[in-house]
């Protein structure tokens, strides 16, 4: 443990970052240096190109030891850019790195003023002159280390959570993949192909979901939801509702004393069942039972009774027999867990695209989605394959397809961003007709055709030398023949410059996706944040995609935005790779901004506790009264017990309420000393 | 500029005129002035044709309102004043209603039109139309088979409009005379004979 140094006669080194003419373009960097030496307590003040350079470095650590400092500020860009870099340089020259200040000259400074030098130069002298008066009385701090639970917890068994959990899992990591649904797989497994490999979808999917409920590290926990999150990274205190199934696993029978009962899959319970609902897999396309499976290849094999539908009439259990598998009267269970760190892989559902009136899905009979389209297309979905119009069964031989269907759309009715993968999915669509129907014709009605990955370009060359027929225009109305049930699609050719009416019996609406209906509440449970269209937001958008502002909590797959399979499993893995790290570190370091309290001037009146947002605080007995006592590692410096507490007892580190009041006092009444 | 080659001949010289747009040509305040009148950003038009599939006038002429989005933008002022295709947009507003970007169409064609009229490019029928109006309150006035119609249907021969209260006519002139529409009708319709 370092040694804390205690408080002397401050000395403090003040450097002032160019950053190329980043800064030095709009601030005049000589008169900035001139004036931080004439500042009280500065011991020395210099400048440099690029302070974060290891030159730039190098002088701090070499004026530490020169000018034997005890503080530093660096005038540069933001502290979330390069604060770890300069503490980091801090530390080399012998200094605590909390002996560290940064005043942001670039982000709130040159950037936003850069046609004002003048005004620019002094609210850089400003910034110089509050971040040293607080340097003077910054103090050593030791970063305290927690252990971490030697587990992950998964959420979404989607293929992005999936291959998260399985690197986790390979890893030797203790790995919890929860499932809102009664199967792993999500929406890959509802599709037929991939692009631009034309893989069968299934076929490369299942040997993962086997791999899954196989692998000895995976706790898989299916229709089972996040009830509640807390705690802290490496130690997360997670709820989870086992919502009821009304089917046991083996294990399950054998806890209650049936040897050899539990289900084994065999499909007598969905049999005998009267009840029938559609399938959500299907999207609706194909009836299921009360009792029932999504589909031939779930993972785990095992029923579940959907208690909304289910008339209770036992026939399931009398069927069942010995196997004593089927319960219902099942209520939901809830499971204490305990994990180090988390991945959100929540995933995506479909826009619901009837919105969009123009178009008429819902309203026309052979107006469809491409997800439906996928499972008419599946040679294991509804129609085995055989793609037909749903108003009367025919094989449709014209068939229209409208991208950005809600996508790129900034009415409010709609999502303003790119979807991702509509273009490339509605080319493998035009393939797959093509492929299936003698004579078929697709007619794509695109903006723009955005195939942007390894080899997609050329799957593009390849359904254009297929014949598939491209309209560059945006469709503007969908018209119905009441007789036909034939559409006419309306849209204007705009490489031609005139209106086009294309009579299709078939359109697939190539509709935009948004995040699924349970990442709000999820995201929440968590506190991870989202940006404005839902999607939620990584730490940083290009140096850490995968990571959130909340330490143990990372994001995979769709759930951070549009992506295709390559990119959400690609996420996955460096997600999992992101949530390994403090496990197989065993111990995180956690910032010391803790609430202190001063013990003399506590009154034990408790009003803070329950200000916490973090349950962070409690009241404990010490020589016969009650003061405040602060759990570390819950806390996370948010102040709010700083700020209310009436007898000023609480003493927030790194922003203790001297060094903000030097701050406002060099602001308001500083200058030239 | 446009290279201008000195043919004798004058149709040859109009075969073989050149035809690109050289940006020097443009007005960039021309856009400026579109949106200011339209109240609309039409410079974040992405050109996907939703307008012009969605507009009941294209199939039937040659008006592309997504073209004159288009010359708004790169500022061809002459090129799209001067078009009467700019006259034969209806107003019925399902370009906007339609529009992905949220933008109006239907009021950069009619701050288009504002502008062609300052400049006193109007067609002859909207003139007339002018004139009608000033003499009748109505764009399309009452005529006797229109008359028998109403008659036939129960209904009185003439509408509840200046057609039967006559009296209002002369606010309508009001309104009229201030903008100075009617004498400027008369005038470029006098001058064009």
């Amino acid at each position: 443990m370092a040694e804390v140094k205690k408080n002397e006669e401050p000395r403090i080194g003040v450097f002032v970052c160019h950053c190329g003419t980043n800064i030095a373009g709009s601030v005049d960097i000589k008169s900035v240096v001139e004036y931080a030496k004439k500042l009280p307590n500065v011991a020395v003040a210099d400048d440099y190109q690029y302070m974060c350079s290891t030159p730039g470095q190098n002088k701090i650590v070499e004026a530490i030891k020169e000018h034997n400092l005890t503080g530093i500020v660096v005038a540069a860009c933001s502290p979330r850019l390069h604060e770890p870099t300069f503490r980091g340089a801090t530390k080399m020259g012998g200094l605590n790195p909390f002996r560290f200040e940064m005043a942001n000259i670039r982000e709130q400074n040159s950037w936003v003023h850069m046609h004002q030098p003048e005004e620019a130069t002094a609210k850089a002298k400003d910034a110089i002159r509050i971040a040293v008066a607080k340097a003077a009385l910054l103090e050593d701090l030791i970063p305290k280390s927690v252990p971490v639970e030697k587990a992950a917890l998964v959420v979404g068994g989607g293929v992005g959570g999936m291959q998260a959990a399985l690197d986790l899992a390979n890893a030797g990591i203790t790995t919890y993949l929860v499932e809102k649904n009664p199967t792993i797989g999500g929406r890959m497994s509802q599709l037929d192909k991939t692009f631009p490999t034309l893989d069968c979808s299934q076929c490369i999917l299942t040997p993962k979901m086997v791999d899954v409920y196989r692998n000895e590290n995976i706790k898989l926990m299916t229709y089972t939801e996040v009830e509640a999150v807390e705690g802290y990274i490496g130690n997360f205190d997670v709820t989870l509702r086992k919502k009821a199934r009304g089917v046991l696993t083996t294990e399950e029978a054998e806890a209650r004393g049936y040897v050899g009962g539990g289900c084994n899959g065999c499909g007598d319970c969905e049999g005998v069942c009267p009840v029938i609902k559609p399938n959500p897999f299907e999207v609706g396309m194909a009836p299921r039972k009360a009792i029932y499976i999504y589909h031939p290849q779930v993972s785990p094999l095992l029923y579940t009774v959907d208690f909304d539908a289910c008339v209770k009439c036992g026939l399931c259990v009398d069927i069942c027999g010995d196997k004593k598998a089927v319960d219902l009267n099942a209520t939901d269970e809830f499971v204490k867990i305990k994990v180090g760190t988390a991945i959100l892989a929540t995933g995506y559902d479909i826009f619901p695209i009837e919105q969009k009136t123009e178009w008429g899905y819902k309203r026309y009979d052979n107006v469809i989605t491409s997800l439906e389209f996928e499972r008419l297309i599946c040679a294991s979905g509804p129609t085995g394959g055989h793609l037909v119009r749903p108003s009367d069964g025919e094989t449709p031989k014209r068939i229209g397809f409208v991208l950005c269907a809600g996508s790129r759309d900034n009415t409010g009715v709609g999502k303003p961003y790119c979807s991702r993968f509509c273009c490339m999915y509605s080319l493998k669509h035009a393939h797959q007709i093509i492929e299936k129907i003698p004579g078929a014709v697709p007619y794509i009605f695109y903006m723009d055709i955005r195939s942007f990955g390894k080899m997609y370009e050329e799957f593009y060359y390849r359904i254009q030398n297929e014949g598939a027929k491209f309209i560059r225009g945006r469709v503007a109305n969908i018209l119905e023949d009441p007789v036909t049930k034939n559409l006419h699609v309306n849209a204007e050719d705009t490489l031609l410059g005139r209106p086009v009416d294309v009579e299709v019996d078939l359109v697939v609406l190539a509709a935009a996706i948004q995040p699924s209906a349970e990442t709000e509440r999820t995201r929440r449970l968590f506190g991870v944040s989202c940006s404005q269209d839902g999607w939620l937001l990584e730490a940083h958008p290009k140096l850490n995609p995968c990571g959130t502002t909340t330490a143990g909590v990372y994001l995979a797959g769709v759930c951070q935005g549009p992506k295709d399979i390559p990119d959400t499993v690609a996420q996955a893995e460096g997600a999992a790779s992101a949530a390994s790290i403090p496990i197989h570190l065993g111990e995180v370091e956690l910032e010391p901004y803790f609430a202190q309290c001063i013990e003399e001037k506590c009154a034990g009146c408790g009003m803070c506790v329950n200000l916490c947002p973090y349950q962070a605080l409690s009241l404990v007995e010490k020589d016969g009264r009650k003061v405040m006592q602060v759990t570390e590692a819950k806390c996370k410096g948010c102040g709010t017990c700083g700020g209310f507490c009436p007898g000023g007892a609480i003493w927030m580190q790194h922003f203790a309420t001297p060094q903000i009041i030097a701050q406002i006092d060099a602001f308001l009444l500083g200058g030239e000393q | 500029m446009a290279v201008k080659k000195d043919y004798k001949d004058q149709k040859l010289a109009e075969k073989l005129r050149d035809r690109k747009y050289y940006v020097s040509d443009t007005n960039p305040e021309f856009l400026k002035e579109v949106e200011k009148i339209g109240q609309t950003a039409a410079h974040m038009c992405f050109q996907c044709g939703t307008c012009t599939g969605s507009c009941p006038s294209a199939p039937r002429s040659s008006y592309r309102i997504r073209l004159f989005m288009r010359k708004a933008v790169l500022g061809l002022e002459e090129e799209a004043l001067t078009d009467p295709d700019l006259w034969l947009c209806t107003t019925c507003y399902t370009c906007t209603d339609r529009c992905p970007r949220d933008l109006a169409p239907t009021d950069a064609i009619m701050a288009m039109r504002n502008i062609a009229a300052r400049r006193d490019i109007i067609p002859r029928n909207f003139l007339q139309t002018v004139q009608l109006i000033y003499k009748t309150g109505h764009g399309v006035p009452n005529n006797d088979t229109n008359r028998a119609a109403r008659k036939k249907l129960g209904l009185d021969a003439e509408p509840e409009t200046t057609h039967k209260y006559p009296e209002y006519l002369p606010g309508i002139r009001k309104i009229l005379d201030h903008y100075g529409l009617k004498e400027r009708a008369d005038r470029i319709l006098a001058e064009g004979e």
